[in-house]
């Protein structure tokens, strides 16, 4: 049996190593017009458990930035460093979360959710209890046999969440999974992800333009730029969880990163 | 596993709605000739073709020409359209997919499928006649050349289509190219595949009829052709009913086939 619970230490304290190195990675695309560069020079460090919001505007390149981390973009320059392993392709150890609906939809609740146990040397028993382990954290048991269709928004990025942490990744990228559902489905998503990432302590690099959200979620946030891309501010959200969104130190908060975003 | 509601797919109360212009034309049909506006040398009665049909399929060879056929005529044009359908899918669906996902495999082939894609299938036949002579094999080759296009085009298209954000799913889940296509690129293109192989399969009836009509001893099209020669009617129809019916099934049997060996295909909107 793969251990199910990694020897993570709680988030605030203090012995966290860095796993994840981002260097000086820039992204310029070439278009019909000319070039047009997306991230200039961005750089930063993950420590094992950290959750990471990547906050900005759209056209900011947050999204293009997930992308090279996992791996489906290559940079213009600079590396990516991932337990002093450079990432040059997608990889099991770095799962994403899709805005969209990426579940595959011939495939059931559970089949989507075992989908990556395929090929490894897991015997099925161990597959099926590896899977209603999975579908019970996300709330999805009596679902096991739905067709992604046949569920809400909310639904398929539980599964989505599910079918990932399944494959126990090192770092979790997440490219506003919850932007396109409604206000109070992204609540309770946004809690199952704390929930989960309190269980499971996965490294986590959300990108997101809600505010709300990244305070809600992250123990430091990217505060970015457009034109080009880049990282103007590290915000240390220090609130304790779990937090009060409506006490008043979380509103001065997102007062104070509202302000910069529109600056 | 059918979703919540039924909707689209009809209830039972509507079985016969398939049937229901069939029975139409049959029973216009059936005026038709009762009321003898057109002469029956042209278009026979309906129990006529019956007792033609019944003739040709359960009747003993010594009963007339074409009595007791069926079997070895059904025989011949079912392994012909077995053997050219199979030939256009061996081919067609791996083309077709590797043109849909590597532009050089699209380039390469695109002039040649194109070009050739406007000729008529007919126009190979006097070729064929004179490469593979009078029967099987320039039945197959009619078939499998009339079957290719449908099937690489569709397949190409279904693949190029696929949704890129499955593959990139897969990929971070650590599935390799091999196994990618046969788990998300084929099932992802399912739909586009299953249209290919529906299409492919009825132009491969249209061209063993085609293939048939050149001399060949049995097979339902040299039936038909024979009937035409000897001036009966009857058989023709017979003959025109008897691949309706079989193509229909072959289709049937396509599908439930797929659906049978294929998730997706069973799943398939």
């Amino acid at each position: 049996m793969r251990p199910n619970l990694r020897a993570v230490p709680l988030p605030g304290q203090k012995q966290k190593e860095t796993i994840l190195h981002i260097e000086r990675l820039s992204k310029v695309f070439h278009l019909n017009s000319g070039y047009l560069p997306v991230l200039d020079k961005i750089s930063f460090e993950a420590k094992s458990g950290d959750l990471i919001c990547m906050l900005g505007r759209s056209g900011c390149g947050k999204s293009t930035l997930l992308k090279i981390i996992a791996g489906f973009l290559s940079p213009s320059s600079g590396r990516i460093v991932l337990n002093e392993k450079p990432v040059t392709r997608p990889g099991p150890d770095r799962c994403v979360i899709f805005q969209e609906d990426a579940l595959f939809p011939w495939l059931t609740v559970g089949e989507n959710i075992t989908f990556g146990l395929k090929g490894k040397k897991i015997s099925e028993k161990q597959k099926a209890a590896e899977m209603n382990r999975f579908l019970n954290l996300v709330g999805l048991t009596e679902f096991r046999d739905y067709l992604p269709r046949e569920l809400s928004g909310g639904m398929k990025q539980r599964v989505a969440l599910a079918r990932v942490l399944i494959l126990q990744p090192q770092v979790l990228l997440m490219d506003e999974p919850f932007a396109s559902l409604d206000a109070q489905s992204r609540e309770d998503m946004q809690n199952l992800l704390l929930s989960l990432w309190k269980e499971l302590s996965h490294t986590i690099l959300f990108v997101t333009h809600d505010v709300n959200e990244a305070v809600v979620l992250a123990d430091r946030i990217l505060l970015m730029d457009k034109n080009p891309g880049r990282i103007r501010e590290e915000v240390q959200v220090g609130l304790p969880r779990p937090r009060e969104r409506e006490s008043s130190a979380f509103l001065n908060v997102t007062r104070r990163l509202n302000q910069a975003l529109r600056g | 596993m059918m979703g919540p509601t039924g909707k689209g797919t009809g209830s039972n109360a509507w079985w016969f709605l398939p049937w229901a212009i069939p029975c139409l034309l049959l029973l216009l049909w059936w005026a038709v000739s009762a009321t003898g506006v057109i002469p029956a040398y042209l278009l026979p009665h309906p129990l006529d073709i019956a007792g033609t049909g019944y003739g040709y399929i359960f009747g003993r060879p010594e009963g007339g020409p074409y009595a007791g056929r069926f079997l070895s005529d059904a025989g011949a044009s079912i392994l012909r359209v077995g053997c050219g359908f199979s030939l256009a899918v061996a081919v067609g669906l791996p083309l077709g997919i590797l043109s849909g996902r590597l532009w050089f495999v699209r380039k390469l082939m695109s002039t040649s499928v194109n070009a050739l894609r406007a000729v008529p299938g007919i126009t190979w036949l006097p070729l064929a006649l004179v490469w593979f002579g009078i029967g099987m094999k320039t039945t197959i080759f009619l078939v499998a050349m009339a079957a290719f296009f449908p099937l690489y085009l569709n397949a190409a298209s279904g693949a190029a289509q696929v949704n890129p954000l499955l593959l990139q799913a897969g990929a971070m889940m650590g599935v390799r190219r091999l196994r990618g296509t046969f788990a998300i690129l084929l099932p992802g293109a399912i739909s586009h595949l299953m249209t290919g192989l529906r299409l492919g399969l009825g132009i491969s009836w249209a061209y063993l009829v085609l293939g048939e009509l050149t001399g060949v001893p049995n097979g339902l099209g040299a039936v038909i052709m024979d009937a035409r020669m000897l001036g009966r009617i009857d058989m023709i129809i017979v003959g025109i009913i008897v691949i309706a019916v079989i193509g229909r099934m072959s289709d049937k049997l396509l599908q439930g086939g797929m659906r049978c060996c294929f998730k997706s295909a069973r799943r398939m909107r």
